[in-house]
């Protein structure tokens, strides 16, 4: 029964809604903070850029983010206030680097209508008090006495009833207030009040414009000692201050954020919808406004909030793509723009839909989301891997092999690094000053490419080029022994371990040789049919010098074989298929278990387990890994083995439970990688990459990966299929002609790996994609993708027209089989008994695929059910369907196969607005609704009462305080089945705020177990601004809030490994459990996401 | 246009020196900051500061400052030269009996 929950965020929020420059770690430190709705970050200004200090979560959703100067404090404090109507004043403390709540407080009416355009909250600049404006009709006032405290709120009635913005105005006697707001014929004015504090009211202000451009949104106060406010419209912008009125036109835009840039605010950056920024000036003598100018900067990422840091470098913060950091050039690039990218913060908001694809089939799953909005949209591959920590790097082109040395066999470090090219050699080596420097192994060849390098024994050195294997003393550095190829012929491939050398020249030829002390010994040498394409003796565990087995890649015949050594006979043959060459092959043994493992220069590897003694291969798995060739090498982190593969898409192979995992590295593109371990970075990777060899750490512990795939428009619904390798997503794309905005929707095709487009069917004029699944129907094998559209024409409030659309995947494109018009909109698809169940508006409809007397085929209606306002969201399971509406919350519907008819069952008689619903078992439904809540309930198949039946119980209630778009089952980490994890049933959320969540159905006795953890966690990890937990999670809309049940805070949970040992020992103790034994409770449940 | 992009306000000419722009191609600032969690007790603002809004509902403070303003010793004449307008003033006993 999967009643009892977990909730956990795999990824945290990264949709930037405030940002806000001060000085709030130290009077004289310069500080980012910005606001990712539940959390806030602080970074800090530095020489080499942004420097992130903390990322703080907050129990609430930020409505408000300001720093502001009380009088006499030396430093800003920080105000924040949430939707739920708290607000807190947090200040820094430099000596604990702790956050200190100076002030806190609940600002709610008991009676009050919410604003529809969201709350605003502003600090008089001369400090004098705080404006929240969070209910129609009232402006709130918290005053700040002389000593800087705040005093008792109370509330002035407002006039205005749709408030678009209000600020506060520079230089006033009084505290005075301008707002910008909408009548009820819908034209806009601004006019000003100035606060009388002892009377509690407002005062007629000194200023007010009536009738303002008609999409005026934004009010931006002028500093002294101009003073006024600009007014910021679609098609003028405005400047009115007692003593002047200035106004331009400008090419129409929605401006959606500003930033001041000079202290004086003559100049202010303005960022609109389509991602243009541009510079807003103020021109003007002395103090007398002459007039306004804007210019055209360039583009950015489309921003909500724009910062202006120092020294012409500006913080973007974006809802819809990720957000930057740019610096403001003084000469136009190639393009003409004046902004320069300096670094990019990923945002996966908003999620607008997601799918989760095992596209290795490793029981891995990895998420593909349509995130991003406009022209920012974006589709992102999120998946669980490791991360490189890169500590140095040096420019360098060309390497083609990378190898570490010692420079004695019992030295612990590493002291070489030989980097090969195309004609030469060069051996980097760590100074004295634990740099890498230029050096030289004078034994060595230097004029030609390294085929191969190792330590040998006896404090030996080998080398491997084209004419030669070279034998040298590494503490001499001199050459001791060299032997040549035979005249005519030129080593291809070579390989080596501490004590043999395998190499093999054209013709096929194979040469064994031993090393000696001083001397290389030829022990054997045979030739094979075709030319060798790669080689290994990497020896076994059981004997690190010397290898009984050798592996050859064939050219030609495609095969990988199995020699014996040193006698070079046969043992094995094993033939890969194909037309594609082995690239690389390696012996390895992972917990006892020997592989080998064989890449081909497709990106594909294969694995075969390995018979030591007989050298037989057994149990070949494929996966693929890239596209490019992989070279495999192996390394050791934390004592364990785990093998790199260098490629397009760079892996690390490693085993767990005896069973092979293959994660995916944070590198773009890696082409050769060895093991570096020395003082100064010890264990370590030298990696080279495009054109750059670097130096980095591993990450020990897994984290999420995403990869970003820019597509220049937004799509809304994705949908993968295996039979065709394909993803296919409906997108729209926001035309610009010369003066209207136009938006064109399609259907792309794309493919699995690349992600590129390679089909695409445009829908008609007004046409939106709705829903797309990739189905199979009864007695048709084909999978087909089906796709719901609705004609959204501007005059009809609901759509009244849709189209069921029935594609093939041929020869990579898109082909139309069937089209089926409905009435109405098709919010979503579900295969359904091998037929297909369409929610089109209010009603269910189930359809069939007939075949025609003319052998084609088409959707027939076959039953429905009516009685929903808006069917958005439908899931099922067998001969259920739980659907979601727009406003009557989850429903249960049965399908019945004889009388050919869906009825309702059961449904839940609140009045939830839903946003997404899954299936978590035969009874319990999950629904996520638009109050950022989300609900189980449970179908009571058992009650005595035909009533009682008919009604879904709400068993669960959680604020998570996230929108959620979309739930799916699936698991974003390998699913080990003998770790208790594994057993543990999760769905996968995605939001706007672009949090990918896991919902984990807990056993009951866990549950209860983690219940205490958690009530005992509460009371020590506080509640940042003294923000109450337990407030923060109750299940909240307009009409009740009631106190969160069958739902755990996994990210509160989990935090109990983040604490001190004596906190820990302190909850150990309290919870009556060894700590050794809680700590590994919660560990396995990190191991959930 | 040279002139309006000239002379960025600079707090501290150090910032940003050292940033070398990324090109296109980089990977995204993987930098993440640790996450805070206060175990500490100045998560709870001063007594005093625990602020909330005053208790009296915004009609019926308006009711008593008209009251009050009604009571108060009537000093200038030219208040009077206007008799309909204070007999608009609600009574002092209906404010009191509104809820």
């Amino acid at each position: 029964m999967s009643v009892w929950n977990y909730v956990v965020t795999a990824h945290k929020p990264t949709n930037v809604t405030h940002s806000c420059v001060g000085n709030f770690t130290s009077p004289q430190e310069l500080n980012l903070v910005i606001a990712k709705c539940t959390r806030i970050e602080i970074h800090l200004l530095t020489p080499h850029g942004l420097q992130p200090m903390l990322d703080v979560p907050i129990y609430g959703r930020i409505a408000t983010l300001e720093l502001f100067r009380p009088h006499g404090e030396p430093q800003d404090f920080l105000f924040i206030a949430t939707e739920r109507y708290k607000f807190c004043v947090l200040q820094w403390d430099a000596e604990t680097s702790e956050l200190i709540t100076r002030a806190m407080g609940d600002v709610s009416d008991r009676i009050g209508r919410p604003t529809d355009n969201g709350q605003i909250g502003l600090i008089d600049p001369d400090c004098r008090l705080i404006g929240l404006h969070l209910y129609d009709g009232l402006f709130k006032v918290i005053p700040f006495d002389n000593k800087g405290q705040l005093k008792e709120a109370f509330n002035i009635r407002l006039e205005e009833l749709l408030v678009l913005d209000i600020k506060f105005l520079y230089g006033c006697l009084k505290p005075t207030i301008v707002v910008l707001y909408q009548d009820n014929k819908d034209a806009r004015h601004a006019k000003t009040y100035e606060i009388a504090l002892k009377d509690k009211d407002f005062v007629e202000g000194p200023l007010s414009h009536t009738n303002l451009d008609n999409g005026a949104g934004i009010l931006i106060p002028v500093p002294m000692p101009l003073g006024g406010v600009i007014i910021i419209g679609e098609e003028t912008i405005v400047y009115c201050s007692v003593t002047a009125f200035k106004a331009i036109p400008i090419r129409p835009s929605i401006t959606r954020a500003y930033g001041r840039v000079d202290a004086d605010g003559s100049r202010y950056l303005l960022g609109d919808n389509a991602g243009f920024l541009h510079l807003l000036v103020i021109t003007h003598e002395r103090e007398r406004v002459t007039g306004l100018k804007i210019e055209h900067l360039g583009e950015t990422s489309v921003a909500s909030t724009i910062s202006y840091l120092d020294n012409a470098v500006v913080y973007i913060g974006s809802s819809y793509g990720d957000s930057q950091l740019i610096k403001l050039n003084l000469q136009p690039d190639a393009k003409g723009s004046y902004v320069e990218v300096l670094e990019k913060y990923v945002n996966l908001g908003p999620i607008v839909d997601f799918c989760v694809v095992d596209l290795e089939r490793q029981g891995q799953g990895q998420v593909v989301t349509c995130s991003g909005a406009y022209k920012d949209g974006s589709l992102r591959i999120v998946r669980n891997g490791i991360g490189i920590n890169e500590q140095a790097s040096v420019e360098l082109q060309g390497i083609k092999g990378l190898w570490s040395l010692r420079s004695s066999t019992n030295d612990p470090y590493d002291t070489f690094l030989v980097v090969s090219f195309i004609n030469e050699t060069r051996v980097l080596a760590m100074n004295m000053d634990d740099e890498l420097e230029e050096s030289e192994i004078e034994g060595f060849c230097a004029e030609a490419q390294t085929l191969f390098c190792q330590n040998a024994i006896h404090d030996q050195l080998v080398q491997v080029t084209a004419n030669s294997v070279r034998l040298v003393s590494s503490t001499t550095r001199e050459l001791l022994h060299e032997w040549n190829a035979p005249s005519g012929y030129s080593v291809n491939v070579a390989t080596a371990n501490a004590s043999q050398v395998l190499l093999a020249t054209g013709g096929g030829h194979l040469v064994y040789l031993e090393i000696g002390n001083g001397k290389l010994a030829e022990v054997k040498h045979v030739q094979l049919d075709y030319e060798i394409s790669c080689l290994d003796i990497n020896p076994s565990v059981e004997n690190p010098n010397y290898s009984t087995l050798a592996a050859v890649g064939m050219w030609t015949d495609i095969s990988v074989r199995i020699f014996s050594l040193p006698s070079l006979e046969l043992l094995a043959k094993e033939n890969l298929g194909g037309e594609i060459i082995t690239r690389s092959v390696l012996l390895c043994t992972f917990e006892g278990v020997s592989y080998l493992l064989c890449t081909l220069g497709d990106g594909h590897l294969l694995n075969f387990l390995l018979n030591l003694s007989t050298g037989e291969l057994s149990n070949r798995k494929k996966v693929s890994l890239g596209t490019q060739p992989i070279m495999l090498r192996t390394f050791s982190s934390k004592d364990t083995t785990h093998v790199f593969a260098a490629s397009d898409r760079p892996t690390v192979i490693y085993s767990s439970n005896k069973k092979l995992l293959y994660s995916n590295v944070n590198l773009k593109e890696v082409s050769h990688m060895c093991p570096f371990n020395s003082a100064a970075f010890p264990d370590s990777l030298a990696i080279a990459k495009e054109g750059e060899l670097s130096i980095g750490t591993i990450d020990d512990i897994q984290k999420l990966h995403i990869r970003t795939i820019p597509l220049g428009e937004h799509a809304r619904r994705i949908c993968h299929q295996e039979q065709s390798r394909t993803f296919a997503i409906c997108s729209l794309k926001n035309c610009q002609t010369s003066n209207e905005e136009t938006e064109m929707h399609f259907v792309r095709l794309l493919d699995y790996q690349t992600f590129e487009f390679i089909s695409t069917y445009p829908l008609d004029t007004y046409e939106y994609g709705c829903s797309i699944i990739s189905c199979s129907f009864s007695d048709d094998n084909n999978a087909y993708y089906c796709v719901g559209t609705a004609y959204v024409l501007p005059e009809e409030n609901e759509p009244s027209k849709g189209r069921i659309l029935v594609f093939v995947v041929e020869d990579g494109k898109l082909q139309l089989i069937a089209e089926k018009e409905t009435k109405g909109a098709v919010y979503s698809l579900n295969a359904f008994n091998g037929k297909l169940l369409a929610a089109i508006n209010q009603k269910i409809q189930l359809y069939k695929w007939m075949l025609r007397e003319d052998g084609s085929r088409e959707l027939q209606a076959e039953c429905g059910h009516y009685g929903h306002i808006l069917a958005f969201y439908v899931q099922t399971r067998g001969d259920f369907i739980v659907v979601g509406d727009l406003m009557k919350s989850i429903s249960l519907l049965l399908y019945k196969h004889e009388e050919g008819a869906i009825e309702e069952l059961a449904r839940d008689y609140n009045a939830n607005w839903m946003s997404a619903v899954e299936i978590l078992d035969d009874d319990v439904f999950l629904g996520a609704e638009n109050n950022y809540n989300l609900f189980t309930v449970r179908k009571n198949s058992d009650a005595a009462t035909d009533e009682e039946r008919g009604r879904l119980e709400v068993v669960g209630e959680y604020h998570l305080g996230e929108f959620v778009n979309r739930i799916r089952h699936g698991s974003l980490v390998m699913r080990l089945p003998d770790s208790e994890a594994g057993h543990i049933p999760t769905v996968i959320f995605g939001t706007i705020n672009g949090v990918i969540g896991v919902v984990a159905s807990l056993p009951h006795d866990q549950y209860v177990f983690l219940e205490k953890l958690q009530a005992n966690l509460v009371k020590v990890i506080k509640g940042v601004g003294g923000l109450s937990h337990e407030q923060w999670r109750s299940f909240n809309n307009e009409k009740k809030t009631v106190d969160a049940r069958n739902f755990l805070d996994g990210d509160l949970i989990e935090s109990f490994l983040d604490l001190s040992r004596s906190r820990m020992d302190e909850i150990a103790s309290s919870m009556g459990v060894p700590l050794e034994e809680l700590c590994k409770k919660v560990e396995e449940l990190t191991r959930l996401h | 246009m040279g002139s309006l992009l000239d002379d960025w306000p600079s707090y501290d000419p150090h910032n940003f020196s050292q940033l070398r722009p990324a090109d296109s191609s980089a990977q995204p600032s993987k930098l993440t900051p640790v996450t805070y969690r206060p175990t500490h007790n100045k998560t709870l603002p001063p007594p005093d500061q625990v602020i909330s809004t005053e208790a009296r509902n915004i009609l019926l403070r308006h009711f008593y400052q008209k009251s009050e303003e009604k009571f108060r010793p009537k000093r200038a004449a030219s208040d009077h030269l206007t008799p309909e307008h204070s007999c608009k003033q609600p009574r002092c006993d209906y404010a009191d009996g509104a809820d």
